[in-house]
């Protein structure tokens, strides 16, 4: 089973706040879904991986073109004097 | 003649150049059919109802003045709506997007914008592709047309149930684990993941990089070799696409070697294994070999695909900090740390709990006993199923194991959800081509077949579609009103 800490742990480290809903559910969710993967452990650690998917021709990577963006701006709240202003550390 | 909006892609293309409708009356006809029916379906997160007009009149000039009109001239088109559009809203399903207007095209938009196609509007989705019966779009469910009180299959769900209902010619959906070919086996029509590489993935938000690819949703096989070879080739925006030849209709089957795989036909509900073999019949009609073969690694398929999609989510998913994509929040009531998690509040269960398991299965410790293992089965897989390609042109199953169902039946519980995509996500592993094709009904409930190909053999799927198709009769639209 997977703990209430181990969550809170897990929702950290992923930058996740949950609700009270969220954190009473989760774990056995979560828990059945571990469990199911865990038959992957049958599987030997000898065997190789081949990354051949698509094998990535470096020669054919395009040139660096420098574009203006025209996406969305950076967060208004998050800039200041042409330098980006994040919230503080600690 | 029929209704317009019943009009398959080639003889939109034809009746708008031959002058028996214009393109505006085509469109209108397309409109017209979305009003009277969305209010049902809820197919469209965005509709560009002004946009399309405007494209129809555009492509109606163009033809008065003798100007080419593009190989897909006044076909509409609905996207997907995880596929950047320029100017249109693309939201994901998910709150954390849903003001975001993309300042691109997709290079599967441009490609299709180029050649005539005119885009109408936005198609739902599970949030950011992660489901099967687009429950999880934080929007609304999109209906199943040819039942209302069931689910029509996802993630591309708003994809499948517009094409079928005949809100647009054709759209593109995403496939990262089944996302098209479940939809459209749900809804029948027909529904091409394409190998990996041959389309373009510029402009698709990402969820699983290494899984997906765009491709189409059509309601016959002739319309799906028409976008194919509009949308694919080589993109320098996109580093993993290739250049491939184009696909053609041909009239007769090359005498394909087919294999039925047993492991796909196992566990199935009785209709839909009934319906695969009474269809594996028809394979002898048009001259193909039929058998049935084994597939050693199945087992450990859908668990491998719920470790690296997940994986590959909690690491795509963290661009959404608030700073890039989010809202203007002023900073001075935060840390660092939440500012970042209260903007990601606005993600659904079902992105948290995939974004969770990617951070387990990533962490110290599980990363060998889960991720790792789960790369070496994708390679004994694709390897396995490169050896089975040699002897066999195609092999076949059911796309779904079971019939559409009703809502809320598994939204309880995330893992019975994860097991409907247990016959599709085979194909998103091994980056092979899966089609799927509408070969009948139980209970007034689509049954698709699939069929899977090696890499590159686009071809041969088609070959096999088409002549199925033409040997099949089964009611093509579902009677909404």
């Amino acid at each position: 089973m997977i703990s209430k800490d181990e969550l809170a742990y897990l929702a950290k480290i992923s930058k996740l706040d949950l609700s009270e809903d969220e954190a009473e559910k989760f774990p056995k969710q979560l828990e059945r879904t571990i469990e199911y993967i865990d038959i992957l452990a049958q599987l030997s650690s000898d065997d190789p991986i081949v990354l051949d998917l698509q094998e990535i021709k470096f020669d054919e990577l395009r040139d660096d073109v420098i574009n203006t963006s025209g996406g969305r701006p950076i967060n208004k709240n998050l800039t200041e004097d042409g330098f980006l202003k994040g919230p503080k550390m600690k | 003649m029929s209704n317009l909006y019943d009009l398959l892609a080639f003889e939109v293309v034809e009746g708008i150049e031959e002058g028996l409708f214009t393109a505006e009356e085509y469109v209108c006809s397309v409109i017209k059919r979305i009003e009277d029916v969305e209010s049902k379906l809820h197919s469209f997160i965005s509709l560009d109802s002004e946009g399309a007009l405007s494209s129809a009149k555009l492509i109606d000039r163009k033809l008065k003045e003798k100007e080419n009109i593009g190989l897909l001239g006044g076909v509409t088109v609905g996207i997907k709506d995880n596929i950047s559009t320029k100017d249109i809203r693309t939201t994901c399903a998910s709150n954390i997007l849903k003001d975001y207007v993309p300042s691109y095209d997709g290079t599967v938009i441009r490609h299709l914008k180029e050649n005539g196609a005119i885009i109408l509007g936005k198609l739902n989705l599970d949030e950011f592709g992660m489901g099967s019966t687009t429950e999880y779009s934080r929007f609304m469910p999109t209906h199943n047309p040819w039942n209302l009180d069931y689910v029509p299959g996802g993630s591309s769900g708003g994809c499948g149930a517009a094409v079928a209902a005949g809100e647009c010619t054709v759209s593109l959906g995403s496939d990262t684990g089944g996302s098209i070919r479940c939809p459209a086996s749900f809804c029948s029509v027909v529904g091409l993941k394409p190998t990996y590489g041959k389309v373009s993935r510029y402009g698709l938000i990402s969820y699983a990089n290494s899984l997906e690819q765009i491709g189409p949703i059509c309601r016959s096989v002739k319309d799906v070799v028409m976008i194919m070879n509009i949308i694919s080739g080589k993109d320098m925006n996109d580093n993993t696409s290739i250049s491939s030849s184009p696909i053609t209709i041909n009239d007769k089957s090359n005498n394909l070697d087919i294999a039925i795989v047993k492991e796909l036909i196992d566990g199935s509900d009785d209709a839909v294994t009934r319906t695969i073999y009474s269809t594996s019949e028809k394979f002898k009609e048009i001259r193909c070999e039929c058998n049935e073969i084994s597939i050693k690694n199945l087992n450990y398929a859908l668990p491998s695909y719920y470790t690296l999609a997940s994986a590959e989510a909690s690491s795509n998913l963290a661009r959404y900090d608030n700073i890039r994509y989010g809202f203007d929040l002023p900073i001075d009531d935060y840390k660092w740390d939440n500012y970042f998690s209260n903007v990601r509040k606005n993600f659904g269960e079902e992105v948290k709990r995939r974004i969770l398991i990617g951070s387990y299965v990533l962490s110290s410790g599980y990363y060998s006993k889960y991720y790792l293992k789960a790369r070496r089965l994708r390679s004994l897989l694709r390897l396995e199923l490169l050896t089975l390609f040699k002897k066999y042109d195609l092999l076949i199953g059911p796309t779904m194991p079971i019939l559409p169902f009703k809502f809320g039946e598994k939204i309880d519980d995330p893992l019975k959800m994860y097991l409907v995509d247990i016959n599709t996500v085979i194909a998103n592993l091994a980056g092979i081509p899966a089609i799927t094709l509408p070969v009948g009904f139980s209970n007034g409930l689509p049954i698709g077949l699939q069929i899977m190909a090696a890499p590159f053999e686009e071809q041969k799927l088609i070959d096999a579609s088409y002549a199925l198709e033409n040997t099949i009769n089964i009611q093509r639209r579902p009677n909404l009103i």
